[in-house]
């Protein structure tokens, strides 16, 4: 469609949009120079990138109209025509390269007047880059952009990262950051970045934009998740359930479903409802199995979903909570027995509970029954004691299944 | 004839080096400097005199012949009429002394020598010394020398004696002055408030030089055509004196905040860039000097035993790159090609061809001497021309030079260009300042200086001529730093040969700088950009000549003395050299510490409290300066940038680069360099992914089944390294060794050295990891697994076939017991579901969530029946379970638990075989276990043991390991390793 455009049209349209990028900067008009600079989200036959095809010497205008602006937008504009006919590659490459360029000028300005501009760059970065990344694989060739990406935002957000009114800016490239490197699997590099939000007194944390710190909350809760700190996990994550728009619905679910594992592992099971609601059945399974005590449920669930788990990296803390299915079952256990004998409902003999595994189709032997037990105590998950001799379970008169309330096991 | 006799044999070698870097070095430097280097020789020995006896005398020790010579050139530097040359004695001998024990150690150095295939000019030295410089002692060679010099040159070398002293007066006041004020000072408040005064001096100074210099350049230009030589370089020498004075006093300026690091010389360049254009010229050319000069004084202050060394040692190219170069100029004035040549230089060429015994080689290196010739006259006319005009083009390479001068190692630069321009003779000297890419000539010369026989050097010839020819076509030619080139394989063997052309025509760097296009370049107005490479190429140099002479002086100890390569490839000197340089390059203040205190231990009474806390004193301050200083910041930022720049980078890119990069680039450049043993890249840091690896990709020749392995430090040589077949049955050998385990890693990681460098990637390889890494597994050498392991994975994932499953399951149970949560979730998630079902992976996949579940009957149990060396894997964690299983079982257990059961659950016996025979053992080791940590047993009625759980769960505690070591690794401690590596 580009082959019926004029030459003088193309021409008209490539200048139209370069003296809209160089008024946006000399007018300061960070708005509108980010809605310019969106590169990705244009559909691919904009009248720019048409204009680009039919004019393939673009380049030149560009670099003779504004001569002192050229090493940013003959790269830029590059970068639009090639994303346009999908070669994402060679636009991520431009877009780089772009984005340098505008990072150095934004270093210059002292107002944060391009917050919006630079954020739009480091969106656009991430995205061409994964493009890019998705067509070299396919290409057979090393997928690196990302990585790359990755390491031009790190440069931005040394720039934002400082005192000053830039600051406030850098909470987004973190987010970002997080993204790509949760892609990446190299989320050990969000140490540093969450190092230097944490730990900066001269701004508090509460003064980011709200969705930024909504996004940051989730990514550091996960990595909390990973390393099993449920508490904190439990904050962060909570923190970032209560802040996020009501209305994004994706959103929450993200949120719910590393919420869900860690609320579980801390005893707070969730109504059936809640994960109707937004989708999150696998879960379903578990906190049945938790309920009922019945620990060939809970194997049964995470076989099924193992893939799913193992990629969210929910697994291990969903198989910790076998624990509490074992507790369940001894109590349930000792329900039955009292009903029965009452005098001797605090004595649970192993063997009724190696049968009653049994008839749950696991096969344990004795030793491992008893060793579970004494687990069980161990971990404050049943009051009393075993006495090795008799091979019985002996439980405290109060409370001899204590609640978690909150605390992870 | 090739192989000088005896004790002579090392000082030998140490010239061949001394030739190579001379050679380099000399042809960047410019006329100027010449003088300067002269000047700054003799009064660095005068002023440093006391220092330098004291070490010459230390020489005297080990050098066999040279010890009057020494201790005469160092005492009675007065009484000799040339000054320089005694200078050079003097020089050479500490040189040698300081070589000698790495002449001696180096074991790959001596063959070197001895084969000399690779080396450019090793020949060279080995011929001409064969004659009259081999049987003497250096001190008659030089002495010779100046006898044949012809009277003219005679009488200029009197008038800079003269001049000499002069300016040695004002400069040793100067430096004494300034030093004293210094020590007192601490050289914190002499910083700021000289600064400033001080540069303003510098500026007249400058200025006034700035005359001296036209008027010098004119004048030598002149004397070029007519061949008077003795008045120019009266004038010359007269204004280097005046210049050299108030250099000296430039020194601490910089120095005094941060005497000795690079921080502070660094930002002295920067500031003089700023001031007035034509003033800059001067300054430019006056740079190199105050480096030098600054470096000498800085290593006094500090008492560095180097700095005699490096004195020495510059003295000592001087010397031998006026042997090097005699032949060139020889070629000049037999040829007569090159009219314009200064008269001096006939002189020096008229003795040295009456001297120098006609060699066959001597005929290559005529072929490019003439080479280098021709480019060098083609330039010089222009230059003689433009410098008087100042051409700013001119002045910017020059003074981009200069800025990227670093501190310590620019004075040691300095030398060489001195030596350089001492080789041309002060009036070519000026001409070649301007001169393209002296790194490329030398280039040539190496590759020439390679070759054994005629076949050789045609063939090279026509190669060169390719290289040439497509280096011009690529426009590379300036914007390649020939110096550090990489220098292909070894040129000894006549496929090694091919090898070479080869790699240079396949390998993206493969261009050098065309002479044609050089030529070309002459008669055309010289584009800015043009310049630029040859100021990159000086500070290159001056970069690397320090290193290389520090390296030698003070690193001699470090170098590693099993050096693989025979080969006296340049670059493999300067690369070797380069590496513990490169170190201090980054932590120039850290070296400079050290040579501090090495000095205090040498120069007994030297060493005061007060140097010592000058020293710390620079220590500190200069390693605050180099952090905050905007240089510092720049070039930071400039490493980021770095990999920005794409491969070929145009000289018009970098031309907006500003000077600092220039010697960014060129660390970096030599990082890369050092390891690849390439010296190419024209110093804008080409990224390692960049080089074309299947260019050097080399094939083994070597047929020895058994290798120890030895950490390349340069590039492999294919006669050492084994082809794959040997390598398979040097596997085999490994696999039937009856050996303990740490001949078995070594052999084993000499095999896969040497896959590594052929690039081999077959089943083989896979085996001979997984052979390593299973030996490392039984052995608890859990990094040398970790490397196989990581290796394997690669291998695995490109399709290689192996015992990926048995691997994997290795790795999930090193992942439990590194506890990274988030790797082992990808690992298992990565794992195909066909694999789970495999046993060794089953297993793993059950210890782990035995572990992770502290389900510890079932762990024992696995742990009991584990498939290949997995148990070998979980005894990393078996110690942990048991505690945590102790804990638990006293925690939960009421009132005992019988030893027995604790011992059958724990592991310590076999889950079936409680009332056999190894029973009792594992139960009198359970006990013993329980006992130290802390458990309380005690016997019940039946006298069978019990555990007192109540009491126990106060009491247990996790003993220090006996093996424990500071990383927290116990595999790692070297004692208990070799117990059971020799078990």
């Amino acid at each position: 469609m580009a082959a019926y455009l004029s030459m003088g049209e193309a021409h008209r349209r490539i200048g139209d949009y370069l003296s809209r990028v160089t008024n946006a900067i000399s007018y300061s008009d960070g708005a509108a120079l980010a809605s310019l600079l969106s590169v990705s989200s244009a559909p691919a036959s904009t009248p720019l990138s048409d204009a680009l095809a039919a004019f393939p010497d673009f380049p030149r205008l560009a670099g003779d109209r504004f001569p002192h602006l050229a090493d940013f937008l003959v790269p830029l504009l590059r970068a639009i025509h090639s994303h346009s006919i999908q070669r994402f590659a060679d636009a991520y490459s431009s877009f780089e390269k772009a984005s340098n360029a505008f990072l150095q000028e934004f270093r210059n300005w002292e107002t944060p007047w391009a917050m919006d501009a630079m954020h739009t760059v480091a969106l656009e970065i991430r995205l061409i880059a994964e493009k890019a990344d998705r067509e070299l694989a396919t290409n057979g060739k090393n997928p690196d952009k990302l990585q790359a990406a990755g390491s031009f935002l790190m440069k931005v957000f040394g720039t934002l990262a400082v005192k000053g009114p830039k600051r406030i800016g850098a909470l987004y490239v973190t987010c970002q950051l997080f993204k790509i490197y949760f892609r990446l699997g190299t989320v050990n590099l969000c140490r540093s970045v969450i190092r230097s939000i944490e730990t900066a007194r001269n701004f508090d944390f509460e003064d980011f934009p709200v969705k930024d710190k909504v996004t940051y909350m989730y990514y550091t809760g996960r990595l909390e998740v990973f390393n099993e700190n449920f508490l904190v996990a439990d904050q962060k994550l909570t923190y970032a359930l209560m802040r996020c728009n009501p209305q994004s619905e994706s959103n929450l679910r993200r949120v719910l479903k590393f919420l869900i594992p860690v609320k579980l592992s801390m005893g707070v099971l969730p109504k059936r409802t809640l994960l109707e609601r937004y989708n999150l059945l696998e879960y379903a399974d578990v906190v049945t199995a938790l309920k009922r005590g019945d620990l060939r449920l809970l194997r049964q669930a995470l076989d099924r979903h193992e893939d799913q788990f193992l990629k969210s990296g929910v697994y291990l803390v969903l198989e910790k909570l076998e624990l509490q299915v074992y507790q369940r079952l001894v109590k349930k256990i000792h329900i039955i027995q009292r009903q029965k004998e009452p005098a001797k409902a605090h004595q649970i003999k192993l063997d009724v509970v190696v049968k009653a595994l049994k008839w749950l189709e696991i096969d344990m032997d004795v030793d491992e029954v008893e060793c579970i037990m004494a687990c069980l105590i161990y971990k404050n998950l049943i009051k009393g004691y075993f006495a090795h001799k008799s091979k019985v379970l002996v439980l405290s008169k109060q409370d001899p299944f204590p609640k978690l309330n909150g605390k992870p096991v | 004839m090739r192989k000088p006799a005896g004790a002579w044999s090392k000082p030998f070698h140490l010239r061949t080096h001394l030739y190579l870097l001379a050679i380099i070095f000399g042809f960047s430097l410019t006329g100027i400097f010449l003088y300067y280097l002269m000047d700054s020789i003799n009064q660095n020995s005068v002023y440093y005199d006391p220092q330098r006896d004291v070490s010459v005398s230390g020489a005297t020790q080990s050098v066999t012949n040279s010890e009057s010579h020494v201790v005469q050139s160092a005492n009675s530097y007065v009484p000799y009429p040339t000054s320089v040359q005694q200078d050079y004695n003097a020089v050479q001998h500490p040189n040698h002394y300081y070589n000698y024990p790495q002449a001696a150690n180096d074991s790959s150095v001596q063959r070197g020598v001895d084969q000399g295939p690779g080396a450019a000019y090793q020949p060279h030295t080995s011929f001409p010394n064969s004659g009259s410089y081999v049987g003497p002692t250096s001190n008659t060679y030089y002495t010779a020398g100046a006898h044949q010099t012809v009277p003219g040159y005679a009488t200029s070398n009197y008038y800079y004696h003269q001049n000499n002293t002069w300016g040695n007066g004002s400069c040793v006041n100067n430096h004494a002055q300034s030093y004293q004020s210094c020590i007192p000072d601490s050289n914190v408040a002499q910083s700021s408030s000289s600064l400033p005064t001080s540069s303003v001096h510098y500026q007249q100074q400058y200025s006034q030089w700035a005359y001296y210099y036209d008027q010098s350049a004119q004048t030598s230009g002149g004397l070029a055509v007519t061949g008077s030589g003795s008045t120019a370089p009266d004038t010359k020498t007269v204004t280097i004196d005046s210049n050299y004075a108030h250099t000296s006093n430039q020194p601490p300026p910089p120095g005094t905040t941060s005497w000795k690091n690079d921080a502070g010389n660094t930002t002295t360049p920067p500031s003089q860039e700023q001031g007035i254009q034509g003033y800059q010229n001067q300054y430019a050319s006056q740079v190199p000097v105050a480096p030098m000069f600054h470096t000498h004084y800085v290593n006094n202050a500090a008492g560095i035993p180097t700095f005699q060394n490096q004195c020495v040692s510059l003295a000592y190219q001087h010397s031998s790159a006026n042997h090097n170069q005699l032949p060139l100029s020889n070629q000049v004035d037999q040829q007569k090609v090159l009219p314009l040549h200064g008269s001096s230089s006939n002189v020096s060429s008229v003795n040295h061809v009456s001297e120098n015994p006609e060699t066959p080689w001597q005929d290559s290196l005529s072929s490019n001497v003439h080479m280098l010739n021709k480019i060098q006259i083609s330039t010089n006319p222009r230059i003689a021309q433009d410098f008087p005009i100042g051409t700013p083009q001119v002045d910017k390479s020059k003074l981009e030079a200069d800025s990227s001068l670093k501190p310590a190692y620019v004075c040691v630069s300095m030398p060489k260009n001195d030596v350089t321009v001492s080789q041309n003779g002060s009036e070519a000297v000026m001409q070649v300042t301007g001169s393209f890419p002296v790194s490329l000539r030398t280039y040539v010369e190496r590759n020439l200086a390679r070759c054994k026989d005629d076949a050789q050097r045609t063939a090279s010839r026509s190669i060169l001529k390719e290289i040439i020819t497509k280096a011009t076509a690529d426009g590379t030619l300036h914007t390649k730093n020939w110096d550090i080139e990489p220098l292909f394989t070894l040129p000894e063997k006549a496929t090694s040969m091919n090898m070479t052309s080869n790699g240079k025509d396949s390998s993206p760097f493969s261009s050098s700088r065309s002479p044609s296009r050089r030529t070309k370049s002459r008669w055309e107005p010289v584009a800015k950009s043009r310049w630029e490479p040859v100021a990159e190429e000086n500070v290159a140099n001056n970069v690397e000549l320090p290193n290389e002479l520090a390296k030698i002086n003070i690193c001699s100890s470090l170098e590693p003395t099993k050096r693989m390569s025979n080969s006296w490839d340049l670059r493999k000197h300067v690369q070797s050299r380069q590496s513990p340089l490169s170190q201090y390059s980054h932590r120039p203040t850290k070296m400079q510490r050290t040579g501090g205190d090495a000095s205090l231990t040498e120069n007994g009474n030297a060493s005061s409290d007060s140097d010592k806390e000058q020293g710390l004193m620079k220590y500190y301050t200069s390693s605050i300066a180099q952090a905050n200083s905007p240089e510092e910041k720049k070039r930071r930022e400039h490493r980021s940038k770095r990999f920005e720049q794409s491969q070929g980078t145009p000289s018009k890119s970098r031309s907006s680069v500003p000077d600092k990069d220039a010697t960014d680039n060129i660390y970096t450049s030599r990082a890369t360099s050092l390891l690849l043993n390439r010296s190419n890249g024209d110093g804008a840091g080409l990224a390692v992914e960049d080089y074309d690896w299947d260019a050097l990709t080399i094939k083994g020749t070597c047929q020895q089944i058994e290798k120890p392995y030895l950490r390349l430090t340069s590039a492999p040589d294919p006669a050492t390294v084994r082809p794959e077949d040997v390598l398979e049955k040097a596997l085999c050998m490994v696999e039937t060794s009856e050996k303990n385990y740490l001949y078995k890693c070594d052999q084993l990681k000499s095999i896969r050295q040497d896959l590594t460098v052929q690039r081999i990637q077959s089943e083989l390889t896979v085996k001979v990891y997984e052979t390593h890494a299973r030996l490392a597994i039984q052995s608890g050498d859990l990094a040398e697994y970790n490397q196989c392991q990581s290796q394997l994975r690669r291998c695995y994932g490109e399709g290689v076939k192996g015992c990926n499953l048995e691997f994997s399951a290795y790795n999930l149970l090193y992942l439990v017991h590194s506890n990274n949560k988030r790797d082992l979730l990808s690992s298992m998630a990565s794992l195909p579901k066909e694999a789970k079902k495999d046993t060794a992976v089953k297993h793993a996949l059950e210890v782990r969530y035995a572990f992770s579940s502290g389900n510890y009957v079932l762990f024992f149990k696995l742990y009991k029946m584990a498939p290949n060396l997995n148990s070998c894997l979980m005894d990393l964690y078996v110690e942990r379970m048991r505690f945590v299983a102790m804990k638990c079982m006293s925690k939960s257990y009421r009132p005992t638990v019988p030893v027995r059961y604790a011992a059958r659950v724990l592991g310590f016996v076999g889950i079936d075989e409680v009332c056999e025979a190894n029973g009792a053992d594992g139960l009198e080791e359970c006990e013993e276990w329980l006992k130290a940590h802390g458990a309380i047993l005690s016997v019940d009625n039946n006298g069978e043991l019990q555990i007192d759980t109540k009491v126990s769960s106060t009491s247990l505690y996790l003993p220090e390991t006996e093996n424990a070591v500071s990383h927290g690794d116990a595999s790692l401690a070297v004692d208990d390793f070799l117990t059971r590596a020799s078990s």
